[in-house]
């Protein structure tokens, strides 16, 4: 457990309080299936996220930054840890503790935006009924007012109302992900929690999507977790970001302090990775060797150790927790007061 | 473990882009006669690429990219066709020879394809055979394009291995796909490509799959390994950061056409075609402030079948010119000594 988190837990600001969330996933193997180890997705995450924020998660593939919303969400079920959601009323519940019925109504609340247009809409359903399904499950309004209501939210996310009897296979990828939007919003939630939601757009589509984004946080109010692998996307939309390696948390921070003055070794490699926007300033690359962890099988004591250019005998053994650094920031990193690191 | 590579590539000239080109793609056309009718996947592509220097094609998708890099080696898929153009090479001995005169099957063509051309692809998961070990699909390029003896074959191979950053490259060469990560994945078909010593290698969108860390070292080891054997590349994205990493020259397409082309420097810093501006401005960075408006493009690609009259971008230029643009289609015209554009703003 982390002795310190972002946490103060009684601020009315805060939406999502996720306490230690872990998720294993057991690996089985034989014919009688019998468990032969676990996968460590997540191990102890603890982050908060204010009403009306975007907070992101970044990392590499199989850091746990999917898993970690999917299990917010209860799309997977948390091994332990507490999610503390605050209810409209000022109440906190804990979701982790709730069965899937009383999970029903908070639901609602929380909705998902997924990465694939072209699978996450059913072919054999026309837009119509892709965004009023939401409404019909919930039982919400008679046919005539689930109709305006689609037609509301098409304009929402500006398409045209009269494409609503259309078929996905009639859109584009930037349209489909737009309708994919409008569906999440169909149930007015409060938190969208969104899986990488431009990553298979084409690049002068994103820019569309995003803006739209970041409009309709502004007009409704909305909460984003936003997962995504791409840092200029998420330096675009976030508020703060959370940096994770093989499924604990590496830093928390603005995108200006992470990407100015990166606390963790970590966060400075993934920041310098990213290809700079100019041929002139093609410089010193700063490659980090090696694999990334293997979550089932992590190096024992600090998971970065093997590939960090600053390990010492104590990063081989202890397990740094997620402290609360000199200058205000979160980072887990036994030396973050010591080493100075930048981004190059 | 970290090391600091230099990339000095901004402080020399670029080598290589006064002399002569080692591939001079013409007029080229590969069409896909589909049911629904011809779509003109590559419309009257032109590019040359100069020895020991990176081309940078740059488009998204349905832009023709991969296309046109399947067609200088003939290996385009059916229904797809090349209905035109060259596709001039010089050879290793100097002998200057348009590809297109080889038949796709040809001894002379295999002889190339892999050997002095080689190719790397998107998708290293999907690239291999996962039924052969990975030493026996090395060897499978070697004993094609080389006259060494089996064990000769099997140290090479190993040598490439480890040169590319594989670590017990001996004992993986036995050792099947699956047991590899993307990244390695994707260095190991480097290690393929390159074994056979080519002058140009393909590259088409080989780092969109991997994160970023991995990008850095597999950007990191193309750049070294362009400069110990001074072989040319011609890097395929959608990337434009990766462009500004490793390209000497950018090609910029747009539904199968060429819409720019000229030295990377002045294509980030003068862009010439509404096109590659909007691209340009409508790409989150990180170095622009955050919780910004991006300017965007409006509109998507069209479809390829449903190509817009006169010029393609023309439904979603902000230059648009009326009647000019919808109705006429622009040539790619030299607008100085080094860009050309496709564009009717640079027309009299």
């Amino acid at each position: 457990m982390a002795t310190e988190t972002t946490q103060n837990g009684n601020d009315p600001k805060t939406l999502l309080d996720v306490r230690g969330l872990v998720k294993y996933f057991p690996i089985k193997r034989g014919f009688f299936r019998r468990t032969v180890g676990t996968v460590k997705a997540v191990d102890d995450v603890s982050f908060d996220i204010n009403a009306g924020e975007t907070l992101s998660l970044v990392g590499e593939s199989g850091c746990g930054k999917s898993t970690t919303a999917r299990s917010i969400i209860r799309a997977y079920e948390p091994t332990a840890g507490e999610i503390l959601f605050r209810t409209e009323d000022g109440e906190s519940i804990d979701l982790a503790q709730l069965s899937l019925t009383e999970m029903r109504p908070f639901r609602r609340q929380m909705q998902m935006i997924f990465q694939d247009p072209f699978s996450s809409l059913n072919p054999r359903m026309n837009i119509y009924e892709i965004i009023s399904e939401p409404l019909l499950v919930h039982g919400i309004g008679t046919s005539d007012e689930r109709e305006d209501r689609v037609a509301e939210l098409l304009r929402l996310v500006r398409l045209r109302p009269e494409y609503m009897r259309r078929y996905p296979h009639a859109f584009s990828g930037g349209q489909r992900q737009r309708i994919g939007i409008a569906r999440a919003l169909a149930l007015n939630p409060r938190l969208i929690l969104a899986d990488e939601p431009v990553s298979g757009l084409d690049v002068s589509v994103q820019a569309q999507v995003i803006n739209l984004m970041m409009d309709l946080q502004d007009t409704l109010g909305l909460t984003y977790l936003f997962v995504s692998h791409d840092l200029s996307v998420v330096k675009q939309i976030s508020n703060r970001v959370v940096v994770m390696y093989v499924g604990r948390i590496a830093e928390i921070g603005t995108p200006q302090e992470l990407f100015d003055s990166p606390k963790h070794p970590y966060t400075s490699a993934l920041m310098s990775s990213v290809p700079k926007p100019h041929p002139s300033q093609r410089s010193k690359r700063y490659v980090l060797e090696g694999e990334v962890a293997n979550p089932a099988n992590p190096p024992t004591g600090c998971y970065f150790h093997p590939r960090c250019p600053f390990a010492t005998d104590q990063c081989k053994v202890e397990v740094p927790p997620l402290v609360k650094s000199k200058d205000g920031r979160y980072v887990s990193c036994h030396r973050a007061d010591e080493i100075e690191l930048t981004v190059n | 473990m970290t090391t600091e590579t230099a990339t000095d590539q901004t402080t020399e000239q670029p080598r290589g882009l006064d002399a002569d080109p080692v591939i001079s793609v013409r007029d080229l056309e590969t069409h896909f006669f589909t049911d629904e009718g011809v779509v003109r996947a590559v419309d009257g592509v032109n590019f040359d690429v100069h020895p020991g220097t990176t081309m940078g094609i740059v488009g998204e998708s349905g832009c023709g990219k991969s296309i046109t890099a399947k067609s200088i080696l003939q290996i385009v898929e059916a229904p797809g066709r090349i209905v035109n153009g060259e596709i001039q090479y010089r050879r290793q001995s100097g002998e200057a020879v348009n590809l297109l005169d080889y038949p796709a099957n040809s001894g002379r063509m295999r002889a190339i394809r892999g050997g002095e051309i080689s190719m790397i692809f998107q998708e290293p998961m999907t690239s291999f055979s996962s039924l052969h070990t990975f030493g026996n699909q090395i060897d499978e390029a070697l004993k094609l394009h080389t006259n060494l003896s089996k064990d000769e074959r099997f140290e090479l191979a190993v040598d490439w291995l480890a040169r590319v950053g594989i670590p017990n490259p001996s004992q993986r060469m036995h050792e099947y796909p699956f047991r590899f990560s993307g990244g390695q994945l994707q260095r190991a078909m480097i290690a393929m490509a390159m074994c056979t010593n080519p002058k140009v290698l393909i590259a088409d969108e080989p780092t969109t799959a991997l994160d970023v860390t991995t990008q850095a070292q597999i950007l990191d080891l193309l750049q070294r390994m362009q400069e110990e054997n001074d072989m040319a590349i011609v890097f395929i994205t959608h990337d434009l950061g990766v462009i500004a990493e490793i390209a000497d020259e950018v090609t910029v397409m747009y539904l199968g056409k060429v819409v720019e082309s000229g030295p990377v420097n002045d294509f980030f810093d003068a862009p010439l075609h509404p096109y590659s501006r909007a691209l340009l401005t409508s790409i989150p960075s990180m170095f622009t402030g955050s919780r910004e408006r991006l300017p965007s493009i409006s509109g998507s690609i069209p479809h390829p079948q449903n190509r817009p009259s006169g010029c393609a971008f023309h439904p979603r230029c902000q230059s648009f010119i009326n009647g000019v643009c919808d109705i006429r289609e622009p040539n790619l015209v030299s607008v100085n000594e080094e860009q050309d554009v496709s564009c009717f703003l640079y027309e009299d």
